[in-house]
């Protein structure tokens, strides 16, 4: 009988899914089949206090786009694009602005830079309570400080002009630091080339930022920007502590709403069906971010 | 490869539609809920009794200022007997132990043997059966509860069975300063009618206009504080169809107007809801910039340590009624609990709701006697002679009514006391806004 063998490109292609196999299987129960189940809730009346529940359709749906809940979807929407913008700017904006004022290889500007960075290390909900102590409209040490300048006392987080801006003082105190090594590390890596070559044309240095340095850091903007928007749409833990969505849920972002819905209300057919619009609304603008910008970047040759 | 993974997905997808047919679910918990039907055809004692040595975790919500009395307790409960043992946990505020408790529930799997529970939850709790009937266990152990103050009792029942016992009982209060109102000669309102006078002479201004001394306070963090202003004078928070609220008629916006129009004459603030506004509303009171406040009667003894004047409290302002109602909290035993967990919960419990223990409360803190045989007898007079200022509350015991009940209730709570922060604190029109809210509201009662 003659051996049957298969062909060594295909058995090749089989091993590595075999490797791949265990990640998949994992990805499939914690991931896809939690964000199925989602979906089945959303048609459900499921109450956190009963032990069963009815499916009821599409009226879950229903309530949030044409219903009580479509007020609050675009609230959240609004204050969740609201923060993203914020952050970004802090990140992208503040980042760069950092590392080009950081960028010194000396042993004094090193240590600065460690002081930057280091709020990144200090965890979110440790960071959010410290917050709470510097923005207290009586005791706090920021209207301390206001006061001195004349300012009267501002109630940061009980104020809806402000809670969001409070919000955002947490985020920009912990990643500008982030976002500045980043941008550092990828300044080293241009070749130092191009501002010669530059300098020779007579270059300044503005011309020398926004026609070498901001095009060769666009890769690391895209990702800076797709990794800080992603997570920055996530954010939870910062609202929960400082503000727990008010006042009057002018800062409740999304997965604030989520949990409200979920935890407060204990009204898990709801959760779940907003839980299943924002999933959506995450995969579309993600690939959207990485279709648009595929072409938009400029990698060093 | 591909086809044999299309063919995995068909079959998966076709069993999800199959266990969709089934038209319900469960949670797929463990349903050993026992019934209250199944229990009181006949109550054996010896089932509700404890013969082993058990350690039961006892969930509350006292505050640090508590701390010496809660330790008092469980110790003196843990050296009484020799099986049980109790760990009291503080879980926080009423809200987070509401959301610890309902997870846990959810869960099958956490849960604490006995958890105190705010006044308002129990009807959600008894819906949804978190919560064990007692009624069987009183039974069994032929536990007196009729000495309980009989609106008291009441707000601990669901569906006419007792799925709570009252363990700290409060209710509103306006406290004053003493010293200040007599200075001033002021009368304090005796009616809704009366306080437009009170706000105008209690609150005193600076020259540049600012407020430097606000009459009253009326928290806006807890609905519970502003709800009986409306149900004096007729408004329906929830009409007796059970599936709408009379919060957008004309009585409610003329009582949410006139509120607002003093927030907007400097005579007091509305608090809002973040967490510092109960701190800021009492210090505000104990710093003299403040002649009232509204607040928990269980508070007393904190007010009166925090200050250097005398501190009354008076009956807040009624209207065609005087009512005014329970707050603090019950005590239950989670209904997922196994049995032996369950009796030894039930042990624990009845002494904490017992009169020694209640009464260690009351002298201690602002929480109130819960017994008729201290309320109504010569004790009520020894304990009003230790505090005084009691005085209106044991005259008024009646009027004090259990809350209302409904499945709804957290979640129209929110909406209101957000709707209330929004319209003052950013201004707009009261009519406007008070339609809105009631629209949400009857959304939120028709799909519970």
């Amino acid at each position: 009988m003659k051996e049957r063998r298969m062909n060594p490109r295909k058995a090749s292609a089989l091993k590595d899914f075999i490797c791949v196999v265990p990640a998949l299987i994992l990805i499939a129960i914690f991931t896809y089949y939690p964000i199925l189940e989602l979906f089945r809730i959303s048609f459900t009346d499921w109450n956190l206090l009963n032990d069963t529940y009815k499916y009821v359709g599409v009226k879950n749906w229903k309530w949030l786009f044409a219903g009580s809940g479509t007020k609050y979807l675009w609230n959240s929407l609004r204050v969740t694009i609201l923060y993203s913008i914020g952050e970004l700017s802090v990140t992208l904006i503040g980042g760069m602005i950092f590392a080009l004022i950081f960028n010194r290889m000396t042993r004094g500007f090193a240590a600065m830079r460690a002081v930057v960075f280091m709020p990144k290390y200090v965890a979110m909900s440790s960071a959010a309570v410290v917050f709470l102590w510097i923005l207290n409209t009586d005791t706090g040490i920021l209207n301390y400080i206001l006061s001195i300048a004349g300012i009267n006392a501002v109630d940061w987080l009980g104020n809806r002009h402000t809670a969001l801006l409070s919000v955002l003082m947490v985020t920009g105190w912990r990643c500008i630091g982030y976002g500045m090594m980043v941008y550092l590390s990828a300044m080293m890596g241009i070749s130092t080339d191009y501002y010669e070559a530059a300098a020779l044309d007579g270059a300044n240095a503005v011309q020398k930022f926004f026609k070498i340095t901001l095009p060769m850091l666009s890769p690391t903007t895209l990702f800076l920007f797709v990794t800080t928007f992603l997570s920055s749409m996530k954010v939870f833990q910062s609202v929960d502590i400082l503000t727990q969505g008010g006042p009057y849920r002018s800062t409740e972002v999304f997965v604030y709403n989520i949990y409200r819905y979920a935890m407060v209300d204990f009204r898990m057919d709801r959760a779940s069906t907003v839980a299943i619009f924002f999933f959506f609304l995450l995969l579309i603008i993600t690939v959207a971010t990485m279709k648009i910008s595929s072409n938009k970047v400029t990698y060093d040759s | 490869m591909r086809k044999g993974m299309a063919l995995v997905l068909a079959s998966a997808m076709a069993a999800g539609a199959l266990t969709g047919c089934g038209g319900g679910g469960s949670t797929g918990k463990a349903a050993n809920v026992t019934t209250a039907a199944q229990e009181t055809e006949a109550v054996d004692p010896a089932m509700y009794e404890v013969t082993e040595p058990i350690t039961i975790k006892w969930w509350h919500a006292l505050e640090d200022q508590y701390s010496g009395i809660v330790e008092q307790v469980v110790n003196d409960f843990n050296s009484s007997q020799d099986l049980i043992t109790v760990e009291a946990e503080y879980i926080g505020s009423y809200s987070k132990l509401n959301e610890a408790l309902v997870a846990a529930h959810a869960a099958g799997t956490g849960l604490p043997a006995i958890t105190v529970a705010n006044t308002p939850y129990v009807a959600e709790y008894g819906a949804g059966g978190l919560t064990e009937n007692l009624d069987p266990y009183i039974e069994a152990s032929g536990y007196d509860v009729s000495d309980f103050g009989n609106g008291m009792l009441e707000a601990a029942k669901y569906d006419g069975s007792q799925v709570s016992l009252p363990f700290l009982i409060s209710t509103q209060i306006l406290y004053y300063n003493k010293d200040k109102v007599d200075e001033l000669g002021i009368t304090l309102p005796e009616t809704w009618d009366e306080m437009d006078a009170f706000m105008e002479a209690g609150t005193k201004k600076a020259a540049d206009g600012t407020t430097e001394m606000y009459a009253t306070i009326i928290p806006g963090w807890d609905q519970w504080y502003f709800e009986t202003f409306y149900l004096n004078q007729g408004v329906k928070i929830i009409n007796d169809d059970q599936v709408t609220t009379d919060l957008g008629g004309e009585k409610a916006v003329e009582i949410a107007a006139k509120i607002k129009e003093w927030c907007d004459n400097g005579y007091t603030y509305w608090t809002g809801t973040a967490d510092d506004a109960s701190s800021n509303m009492r210090q505000n009171f104990i710093s003299g910039k403040a002649l009232s406040v509204v607040h928990t009667t269980s508070l007393y003894n904190n007010y009166v340590d925090q200050v250097d004047f005398e501190v009354g409290m008076h009956w807040l302002p009624g209207a065609e009624t005087k009512n005014q109602e329970i707050g603090g909290c019950v005590v239950l035993i989670p209904s997922k609990n196994d049995q032996a967990t369950k009796n030894a919960a039930w042990q624990f419990m009845q002494y904490l709701v017992g009169k020694d223990v209640n009464m260690t409360w009351a002298e201690g803190t602002g929480y109130m006697p819960t017994r008729k045989s201290v309320l109504e007898t010569e004790e009520g007079k020894a304990f009003l002679e230790k505090k005084p200022a009691f005085q209106p509350i044991f005259d008024n015991l009646d009027l004090i009514n259990p809350r209302i009940q409904h499945k709804g209730w957290s979640q129209l709570a929110t909406i209101w006391k957000n709707s209330m922060a929004e319209l003052i604190m950013e201004g707009g029109d009261v009519q406007e806004s008070m339609t809105v809210m009631a629209e949400e509201i009857d959304d939120v009662l028709g799909d519970v």
